[in-house]
């Protein structure tokens, strides 16, 4: 396809050119600037590179840093250390090291609240700036007090010069972070943000994806600090205070920082505020009351500046495209696919899988085996435990006792990440797909491994969803679980569960997904168990169904002898229903 | 050694009353209060303004100053049970981040940015343990605090509002169909957590570093206790405090670690975070 090729090259080249643009801009800015705006205009990138730190962390992720100042006193400390010793490489060197010792710690820090959600990092990070400021203020930083000014690299000895520096510097911080954020990383901050759960069973690990936001966060602070070192030439610890890092946590939530160019305005409104207010006789001190005014109007309101942009214009490219939904209801039958046998031996065994909550009894005893290649229906009536077993069987509730395996391999140990690795997925009743992506980006997040456009078109088009390019946010409630039903399948696991996959769709689509449904074993070579309220679906989808009643399995087997069963009749319909 | 023990005691009785602060906030309003102690920083600064400035009698300046720390916690927390009365804690906590830079900011303004001449209320020892000295400050935040959980505890458990107040606190949307006032209590909770957070700090400020940061960043030590109990026991979390005060006051005394002070709290919050993450915790239910 080679129109689809050159919009791929458009899509790589487009970063390089506005980068290349960007620097442009700032070289004339070097060159044209009155020599105290240069200065201040190096506070400014010095800012932005923090900022865009932040975003990733605050924006992207969902996290709570208050110490993004603490790492960048971190990079300060190491290439005034290094200067003072005189090591090689030069400015530079020192400030990627620099960079790196930043990051370092911020995976220190970040390490005890991982696995916790919420404010823990937040308490974290303000414990960690409010004593490594007291610090910084007795230890003082490498050189300051016999006075040995940072060495500049050369060609960047002026100021203007330095302000190029910083200029480049920011350059390159720019364009790592913005592939960075389209690529696996990228979505799996954006995924945790949405959903700790939606990520794990993905197959990506959560603590993962909170450490490489907070790391790449701490190493952009520290570089940040490297580069303050250099414009100043001595670090004081008073440049790196707590209360700074709060404001820029402030500002950095109200401009929208995980947007690139939003994180550079947030870094121009840092110096403009402060400035303003300088000319016009106030106060600087009145800057912070404004940011946290204005932080406290943007966390409430849940907005910020760039996304309240963009969706402005995304509102206008919605009005004239509409929400987009899905078309199930076209017909697949006809499109020819790749055919695979399956031995029928069973590929997930579980035996005796009891899971009880208190003194309540959520499942007991639960045996049943999946053959290879089959669709398993899971019926039962509300409170049967039908979503218990499904996290039993994907590791969200790591208590049950029992055993599962898959494909021979015992799985009772490990971690919901582990186990879809291993290749037992789930999709979610509730909507976890994380809305900040677009289809794309989830999908191939989702599947964990190289995909092709055609790929990804092909199992789009299969399940009646909308083209890859369209974002999850203008996408509705029904037709997103269509798409996590379609990054899963391409994930390729060998078994997937899904839980009541149609809800949110209407009647007819129901059918329609049950027609497809029953193909994706040997399209895709994945055996399913479904778990569905709608018998229409399930009988025209299931081979074999298994129905649970009150934790127990009351019976399984083959579709007709199941749903003919006078229990199942009972427990399911009530006494009168016909069936 | 047990001077310096001791000498800590009365720090560790204000993270112990912040913390009991902090532990009925995140219980009963889902927030962990970052501007807790700020808000208590700004009030005793205007009670120090009041009498330095206005002349008033330091008894009256005082009040004055506690109503406006219970005041400007009242706001904040009418902020955020009006626009975020549904939001997680994460969302409601992050926006305290925004009052605790406003009040730093405004205090430095208003203030200056100097250490305030405070008058001490309490002041001169109390009694002597084994030729160690307490002073008053150290038994006031002491039994301070001890009566404040205890208070909380048999308010929470014994009264027909404590009642009210946990029902709002595990079934919010449940507790207010039936009729229980959810934004009146909010704001009460809001507003009698930063007038206690005011008396403790005006009475500890004039014997300790008493800048606006120093004052507020007190939130860090208190959140520390806090989390021995989870944020969740009003009991840990003062004894978290006070221990936290005495093995700061001891490692103060020995000059060659004398700094690993200033890291104990954050250490404490490092150490208790591993404990508590040893079972991984989803973020909803299902």
């Amino acid at each position: 396809m080679p129109r689809a090729n050159a919009s791929r090259t458009l899509r790589i080249l487009v970063p390089f050119l506005v980068t290349a643009g960007g620097i442009l801009v700032g070289y004339a800015l070097s060159v044209g600037l009155p020599g105290y705006f240069v200065f201040l205009g190096t506070s400014a990138i010095v800012a932005a590179i923090a900022i865009l730190g932040l975003g990733i962390v605050t924006g992207s992720a969902g996290m709570i840093a208050l110490c993004q100042l603490t790492f960048a006193a971190v990079g300060a400390w190491v290439v005034a250390g290094l200067n003072v010793i005189e090591a090689p490489g030069g400015f530079i060197v020192w400030l990627v090291l620099g960079g790196l010792a930043a990051g370092v710690v911020g995976i220190l820090v970040g390490l005890p609240a991982l696995r916790l959600r919420g404010v823990n990092l937040a308490v974290v990070t303000l414990g960690f700036a409010a004593a490594a400021d007291v610090t910084l203020v007795q230890i003082q930083f490498p050189g300051s007090v016999t006075g040995t000014s940072i060495v500049r690299p050369e060609g960047f000895g002026t100021d203007r010069e330095f302000f190029f520096l910083g200029i480049l510097v920011l350059a390159a911080c720019g364009i790592i972070v913005y592939f960075l954020q389209r690529g696996r990383w990228g979505s799996s901050w954006k995924a945790v943000a949405f959903s700790e759960r939606g990520t794990a069973s993905t197959g990506q690990s959560v603590p993962g994806a909170k450490l490489t936001a907070f790391a790449v966060s701490a190493t952009l602070g520290g570089i940040s600090g490297g580069l303050i070192a250099g414009q100043v030439g001595l670090a004081f610890a008073s440049s790196f205070s707590p209360i700074q890092s709060l404001a820029l946590y402030v500002l950095a939530v109200m401009s929208g920082a995980h947007l690139i160019d939003m994180a550079i305005f947030g870094g121009i409104i840092w110096i403009v505020v402060p400035e303003l207010l300088k000319r016009w006789g106030v106060p600087q001190d009145w800057g912070f009351v404004v940011f946290g005014v204005l932080g406290v109007q943007a966390l409430t309101s849940g907005t910020n500046l760039g996304t309240g942009i963009r969706n402005l214009w995304w509102k206008r490219a919605l009005k004239k495209g509409g929400t987009a939904t899905n078309h199930l209801t076209t017909d697949v039958s006809a499109t020819p696919a790749p055919q695979r046998t399956f031995s029928g031996e069973p590929i997930l065994v579980v035996r005796d899988l009891s899971v009880t909550f208190g003194k309540v009894e959520a499942l007991k005893q639960v045996s049943f085996e999946l053959a290879e290649g089959s669709v398993l229906g899971l019926i039962g009536p509300n409170g049967a435990g039908k979503s218990t077993l499904v996290d039993a069987l994907t590791g969200f509730l790591p208590q049950h006792t029992g055993s599962v395996t898959l494909d021979g391999r015992a799985l009772d140990r490990l971690s919901p990440t582990r186990r879809a690795r291993l290749g037992l997925r789930r999709t979610f009743q509730q909507d976890r797909v994380p809305p900040s992506l677009t289809i794309d980006g989830y999908v191939r997040f989702a599947a964990r491994r190289r995909l092709t456009a055609g790929e990804i078109a092909e199992a789009l088009e299969f399940f009646g969803c909308p083209p890859a390019s369209t974002r999850l946010a203008s996408v509705d409630v029904g037709t997103r679980r269509l798409v996590e039903v379609a990054a899963n399948v391409l994930a390729r696991p060998r078994v997937l569960l899904l839980d009541e996959p149609a809800a949110g769709l209407s009647h007819e689509e129901h059918v329609d997904l049950g027609r497809r449904l029953t193909q994706v074993p040997a399209r895709f070579g994945t055996s399913i168990i479904l778990i569905e309220h709608d018998l229409d679906l399930v009988r025209s989808t299931c081979d074999s169904i298994m129905v649970l009643d009150f934790g127990s399995v009351l019976a399984s087997g083959p579709q007709e002898d199941v749903l003919a069963d006078p229990a199942v009749i009972k427990a399911y319909m009530g006494e009168t229903e016909l069936l | 050694m047990l001077q310096g023990a001791l000498s800590g005691l009365a720090a560790g009785g204000v993270y112990a009353i912040i913390a009991v602060c902090l532990t009925l906030m995140s219980r009963l309003v889902r927030v962990v209060n970052f501007s807790q102690a700020a808000t208590g920083m700004f009030g005793s600064y205007v009670a120090v303004w009041m009498v330095s400035h206005a002349g008033l009698p330091i008894w009256l300046a005082t009040i004055a100053g506690i109503l406006v720390g219970g005041l400007l916690s009242g706001i904040i927390g009418w902020i955020i049970a009006t626009w975020l009365s549904e939001a997680d804690t994460t969302t409601r906590s992050a926006v305290t981040v925004g009052p605790l830079l406003l009040l730093i900011s405004l205090s430095f303004i208003l203030f200056g940015n100097k250490p305030q001449p405070f008058q001490p209320l309490l002041a001169g020892p109390a009694f002597t343990v084994s030729g160690v000295v307490i002073s008053q400050v150290t038994v006031a935040m002491v039994l301070l605090a001890i009566v404040v959980a205890v208070v909380s505890k048999v308010v929470l458990s014994r009264t027909t509002v404590g009642t009210q107040l946990r029902a709002l606190s595990e079934r919010p949307t449940t507790a207010e169909l039936i009729g229980i006032p959810a934004k009146p209590l909010g704001v009460a909770v809001w507003a009698i957590t930063g007038i206690i957070s005011t008396i403790v700090i005006v009475i500890v400020a004039p014997s300790q570093s008493n800048d606006a940061i120093a004052l507020s960043m007190l939130i860090v030590p208190a959140a520390a206790a806090a989390l021995l109990g989870a944020f969740r026991r009003l009991d840990l979390a003062v004894i978290g405090g006070l221990v936290l005060g005495v093995i700061q006051g001891f490692v103060a005394q020995i000059d060659q670690v004398s700094f690993v002070r200033y890291f104990l709290p954050f250490l404490f919050i490092v150490g208790l975070l591993l404990w508590n993450q040893r079972k991984a915790v989803w973020d909803a239910a299902r």
